[in-house]
């Protein structure tokens, strides 16, 4: 579904050059989800962005279900998910929610029904005519989840969906997410900072190093589904994941307290 | 059942509270707003009778203040009595005017914001041109627009025009500068193509930031236009001002500027209830009550 082909990427600028991906391959199959997790600042969304062809990187090639991105053009049935909210708030959540359909020029009825379904996938029955500023920031993370899946898109490249939100919140959006996921079967990239998270949600996890960063592990997580959010954690499975993780993880989170290596190689 | 009629009676009886204590204050305000007005029109009304006061202060002179009620008669002779059907030309060519310089003055100053906004070559070629044109002092081309544009409509028009068209233009050239690249970004990945993104996202941003402009658009339409009937014109409520000052005719004088006020408070209301209306969508006007 996704090949990285030795990609990387160098920021110019006068100041300072950032050299953020050092260098990454990989391969990610049809149907997985994989989270992405690593330091600030090492280059998890511009990764994102480069499979969205949103950025071109410095070097490499990123191919999209067989075809080459090209910058500047979102490879199609491709979803994505920002940190920040990008609901548009002139429309209520109907027309929010309608709006990847009305691009699309989806018929009027099938827009209906097809809202009409997403809103009770979202639990959002009853706010249709609500304009986003009206509603709690887990229920906008929800729109936009909505808006994205009203599109059917076959990749979901999620940029740390849930980080502002709250516990309680976060946990009821994992169970969202996971169910969602078994019944479509999207091929998802989960960029986060949480490791739980990540072990909770994905088949598998890549860490990332610090800038310039490669893939410093590839680690398979082989909990059984389905799995139940609210208990996932307490399994010794969990523990042994999030334990294996957390050594690269930590020791590399520990070196970037030393700022030394924290900007670019390029000098 | 019974709790539920209880809870829902005490619901009931609380909400009748907060309304009445909602109407207790807007009352007290209006009583203060009205009885401010009332003392400064006695004052005044007194203070130009009383011959002491009258003969060494010019404020309280009727000769230059007039007094409420030869302004409040003068009004009438204008509308319904000695002259009636006087103010009504004069009123229709300023209101005229004022409108005709704002439609267009809006429509354009958002046409070209939202062009700037978008072509960044267009931008910095012109720019300096329009920050040059913004910071003049425009009233100081008034009398040239009226040589070209003659005694009529016209330069009314092009003078509020004039004026106004910059804070419709930096305001909507602002709010397309201000749009969120990850907006754009995320209707690219919709399915959104250039133009899509254009009527979906740019101009609706744009337009929120050229509303919030229209209640000051307003009054500067306004000020555009009475300041070329004082320049130049034959109608308009500028027109009367200016007449009343060449005839030292005071109570002229005050009985324009009263109408004159009292359009430019109403315009103004209006236009801020059309804005909260057009942008019920922003926190900023939530809907009350
Ligand atoms: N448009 C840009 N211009 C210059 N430098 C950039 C740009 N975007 C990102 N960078 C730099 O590239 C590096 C990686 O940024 P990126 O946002 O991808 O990190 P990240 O891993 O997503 O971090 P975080 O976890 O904090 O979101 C950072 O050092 C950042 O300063
Ligand atoms: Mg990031």
């Amino acid at each position: 579904m996704i090949e990285l082909n030795g990609i990387e990427k160098i920021y110019l600028s006068k100041t300072r050059d950032v050299h953020a991906i050092g260098n990454i391959s990989t391969i990610i199959n049809e149907g997985e989800f994989v989270s992405i997790v690593g330091p600030s600042g090492c280059g998890k969304s511009t990764l994102l962005h480069i499979i969205a062809g949103f950025d071109e990187p410095t070097a490499g090639r990123v191919k999209v279900a067989g075809k080459t991105v090209n910058p500047g053009t979102v490879p199609s049935a491709l979803g994505y998910i920002f940190q920040k909210d990008t609901v548009l708030p002139w429309r209520s959540v109907r027309d929010n929610i309608s709006l990847g359909l009305q691009y699309r020029s989806t018929p009027r009825a099938d827009i209906d029904n097809k809202v009409a379904a997403l809103l009770k996938l979202g639990n959002l029955q009853g706010f249709e005519d609500t304009f986003p500023h009206q509603l709690s920031g887990g229920m906008r993370r929800r729109v936009a989840l909505l808006m994205t899946l009203a599109c059917e898109p076959k990749l979901l490249l999620l940029d740390e969906p849930f980080g502002a939100l709250d516990t309680h919140t976060r946990t009821l959006l994992h169970k969202e997410l996971i169910s969602i996921w078994r019944q479509m079967r999207q091929t998802i990239i989960l960029v986060t900072h949480d490791l739980d998270e990540a072990v909770t949600l994905s088949d598998r996890i890549i860490v990332l190093s610090r800038p310039p960063s490669r893939i410093l592990l590839d680690q398979h997580v082989s909990i059984p589904h389905p799995r139940d959010v609210f208990s996932v954690r307490d399994t010794p499975e969990f523990a042994e994941h999030f334990r294996t993780i957390w050594k690269v993880l930590g020791q590399e989170f520990r070196d970037a307290q030393q700022p030394a290596d924290l900007v670019g190689g390029l000098h | 059942m019974a709790d539920v009629q209880a809870l829902s009676l005490s619901r009931e009886d609380r909400l009748r509270t907060v309304a009445r204590k909602a109407f207790w204050r807007r009352f007290r305000l209006a009583f203060w707003q009205v009885g401010l007005v009332g003392l400064a029109v006695a004052i005044w009304e007194i203070g130009t009778r009383i011959p002491f006061l009258s003969k060494n202060f010019n404020v309280f002179d009727p000769f230059f203040v007039s007094r409420p009620s030869a302004i409040i008669l003068r009004l009438y002779d204008w509308t319904f009595g000695a002259k009636a059907g006087f103010l009504w030309p004069h009123l229709e060519a300023t209101l005229i005017a004022t409108l005709i310089g704002l439609v267009l003055s809006v429509s354009t100053g958002f046409v070209v914001g939202l062009l700037f906004s978008q072509k960044r070559e267009l931008a910095i070629v012109l720019n300096p041109f329009i920050v040059a044109l913004n910071s003049l002092p425009r009233i100081a081309f008034v009398p040239l627009i009226t040589m070209i544009f003659g005694l009529g409509l016209a330069s009314k028009v092009v003078t509020a025009w004039f004026i106004v068209f910059f804070l419709v233009f930096f305001n909507t050239f602002k709010g397309g500068m201000a749009i969120e690249k990850e907006l754009i970004e995320f209707c690219r990945t919709l399915g959104a193509n250039e133009r899509q993104i254009t009527r979906s996202v740019r101009i609706p941003n744009a337009l929120g930031w050229t509303f919030t402009a229209l209640p000051n658009a307003v009054s500067f339409s306004l000020i555009g236009v009475v300041i070329a009937e004082f320049v130049g014109s034959t109608t308009g409520m500028g027109y009367l001002i200016i007449t009343s000052l060449a005839t030292l005719n005071s109570a002229d004088m005050f009985a324009a500027l009263t109408v004159l006020s009292l359009v430019g408070v109403v315009l103004v209301s209006l236009f801020k209830l059309l804005e909260r209306r057009l942008m019920r969508w922003s926190p900023e006007f939530r809907e009350q009550g």
